[in-house]
């Protein structure tokens, strides 16, 4: 548990998870995750609490050359990315649910993975190939995804009403605020 | 592919830590999480949303992990700008931290001058298959200011509710002149 708390950041989790892509499963891997759309064409959309995720494939270690002696992975890796409202626990659960057959449709190109039938074994699953980060940085940890959307909303009413409530007698302006924000 | 989400860009960078390395980034990551310096440090640089390190010393493989010749050092971030203006932050405000962290791995050849560190991060990056994020037209700048807004205005609502027409006017003046700088 001592080791979780280097993947928080307030209430921000940060999961990094690498998962070894079956032989000749490459090229299917990458064509799916090519069909994902941005924004709310992505299945990511679905899964509340997440603000920033990628998927990403590594088909190998880079060698640097020179002294270094040269690595290869017996198999490349898939890896995700998540920077959530934790816990955990309750993330990995909207993974499963919230992706649904896209969860399926990814990860089934990777060594092990269960399925998401079973809702312990998809956990275990991400557990077991959950690498622990060193250091989680969260310029805004304390605030989840509709904290942030909400705080933004309000930010840019406040602009807009400001520029409309110029010149105003102060009866009006108290009115009008009142309909706009502590109605 | 696409490391790119609206105004929020992904960074992915694997690398190969040296013999003895992985001794001196646990002392590196220890500081970091322990001494709040660095995390202020990287507050400073207002554009990253989220980032995080992880020391890999065996590819998860579902059992006790794929080791290899050496241990690899992950580094993601999540930021608003281009890739450009945040190596040439990374190098110019933080150059000491950069070394400390990546001068443990193959081929680094130091933050300063800047193109040549350009040129390493380029050659151990991997580009994302899907990226995304909840709120792609935010800043991190603009999200923290937002936040402050909102507590303003929470604030404002509890002290503004009894007031006289005038009272209020003069109470919504000041509001505006407290949160000017996050409009």
């Amino acid at each position: 548990m001592k080791r979780d708390k280097r993947n928080r950041s307030g209430q921000a989790y940060g999961l990094t998870v690498l998962t070894p892509v079956l032989e000749h499963r490459l090229t299917a891997l990458a064509a799916h995750l090519d069909t994902f759309g941005p924004e709310d064409a992505s299945p990511l959309a679905r899964v509340a609490g997440t603000h920033f995720a990628r998927w990403v494939i590594l088909e190998d270690v880079v060698y640097e050359g020179g002294r270094q002696r040269r690595d290869n992975l017996k198999a490349p890796r898939l890896l995700f990315t998540s920077n959530f409202d934790g816990p955990l626990d309750a993330y990995l659960e909207a993974l499963r649910t919230e992706l649904g057959d896209d969860a399926d449709a990814v990860w089934g190109h990777c060594a092990g993975y269960p399925g998401r039938a079973d809702a312990a074994a998809f956990a275990a699953y991400f557990r077991a190939h959950q690498v622990q980060s060193a250091l989680f940085f969260g310029a805004y940890g304390d605030q989840t995804v509709s904290e942030v959307q909400s705080n933004l909303d309000r930010r840019t009413r406040l602009i807009e009403f400001a520029m409309a409530a110029q010149g105003l007698e102060p009866a009006e302006l108290q009115a009008r605020f009142q309909a706009e924000f502590m109605a | 592919m696409a490391n790119v989400e609206g105004k929020a860009t992904a960074i992915t960078v694997v690398t190969p830590v040296r013999h003895g390395g992985r001794f001196l980034l646990a002392i590196v990551f220890f500081v970091g999480r322990n001494v709040t310096a660095t995390l202020e440090k990287l507050q400073t640089l207002s554009f990253i949303h989220y980032a995080r390190w992880a020391v890999i010393r065996r590819f998860p493989d579902g059992g006790k992990g794929e080791r290899l010749g050496h241990t690899y050092l992950f580094f993601e971030s999540n930021f608003n700008g281009t890739w450009d203006q945040y190596i040439d932050a990374f190098s110019e405000v933080v150059p000491r931290r950069m070394k400390g962290i990546w001068g443990t791995s193959y081929g680094f050849p130091g933050p300063i001058p800047v193109e040549p560190f350009k040129d390493y991060i380029r050659k151990n990056e991997y580009v994302a298959n899907h990226y995304w994020s909840a709120y792609p037209a935010a800043t991190t700048t603009e999200i923290v200011s937002a936040q402050r807004v909102a507590r303003a205005l929470d604030d404002f609502r509890g002290r503004a509710v009894n007031l006289d027409p005038e009272a209020f006017a003069d109470a919504y003046r000041a509001l505006l002149t407290e949160v000017q700088r996050d409009l």
